[in-house]
């Protein structure tokens, strides 16, 4: 038994499975994500719904009435790569842009290799963890950065709340960023647990 | 160098031009368009006709008008502009124009 959702699409309604809309949503957000212009990008948005609106209609019919996994993986490969379909090169704004409420310092407890001081700070600045790490060695063979890490270590305080770790990554902190949080918290575990049993 | 980048840019180019031509032959809805372009094999993937479509609309080249259809949502028609069809008159043009000069050191 699986949960459906119904979505307007082009102003007809579907009724779709969980697992695909979660994909439908995902593919129509990375497209949103190339275009800057939001007249533009609200144009194209809804010619692309439509057009999967009638893919979708051509699949239905007596016999299948709920838009599958399959029948968006395949629509998805008839539209192409969000990438392609803006015809750019350069990469799309980014999750780190888009990120604009105010940021804190912590350390990062999920991401850390002794207290989470590198990634903390990385994610404060906008810059890759592993990075501030190779600075940090840096430092530290120039012997001020084990004082330094060690004072941070003290003086930064660590996310241990979901608000605090949306903070640090400058996520603004609202209902449904803290959903997003938790969605992909609970992907990352799932993604592990696979790992494990394998 | 970065050759598939001109290939990208050179397809979008004649892209566009394509999609003039097709709608001076008479009113279209994007999925008219795309069965055509992917016909003549111009096109891969549907999705990167619907950015041009938009520009070509908010350059004045295009106009479009919403019909019902009985098998699925509405349909948004395009229509080419009298500016679309003096762009469409230079294009061709300029496309010859371009094929000739490109046939004439290619042969030499």
């Amino acid at each position: 038994m699986k949960k459906t959702f119904s979505v307007n699409l082009g102003d007809r309604v579907y009724n779709i499975d969980e697992d695909a809309y979660l994909k439908l949503k995902e593919y129509l957000d990375r497209i949103e994500g190339y275009f800057s212009d939001q007249h533009e990008r609200g144009e194209i948005i809804s010619d692309i719904e439509l057009r999967i609106s009638e893919l979708f209609a051509e699949r239905l019919g007596m016999n299948k009435q709920v838009v599958t996994r399959n029948d968006v993986e395949e629509v998805i490969a008839i539209m192409g790569d969000p990438r392609e379909i803006s015809g750019v090169e350069d990469e799309p704004r980014s999750s780190r842009e888009k990120r604009t409420g105010p940021r804190r310092i912590f350390r990062d407890p999920d991401d850390r290799m002794i207290a989470g001081v590198c990634s903390g700070l990385g994610a404060y600045m906008g810059i890759d963890p592993v990075i501030m790490r190779i600075l940090f060695v840096l430092f530290l063979i120039f012997g001020v950065g084990f004082l330094v890490y060690i004072i941070l270590w003290i003086v930064v305080p660590e996310a241990r709340t979901t608000a605090q770790k949306l903070e640090m990554r400058g996520d603004p902190v609202n209902t449904s960023n803290i959903g997003n949080f938790f969605r992909e918290e609970f992907d990352s575990v799932r993604k592990s647990f696979r790992r494990k049993k394998k | 160098m970065d050759f598939e980048n001109a290939k990208a840019q050179m397809r979008k180019g004649v892209l566009e031009f394509c999609i003039l031509s097709i709608l001076s032959r008479g009113d279209a809805y994007a999925t008219d368009i795309l069965n055509r372009l992917k016909e003549s094999e111009l096109i891969v993937v549907e999705g990167t006709l619907y950015p041009l479509l938009s520009r070509q609309k908010n350059a004045g080249l295009l106009s479009y008008r919403w019909e019902e259809s009985t098998q699925g949502p509405p349909r948004k028609y395009y229509a080419l502009t009298d500016k679309g069809r003096e762009v469409l008159k230079e294009l061709e043009s300029s496309w010859h124009e371009l094929i000739d000069a490109v046939d004439s050191i290619l042969k030499k």
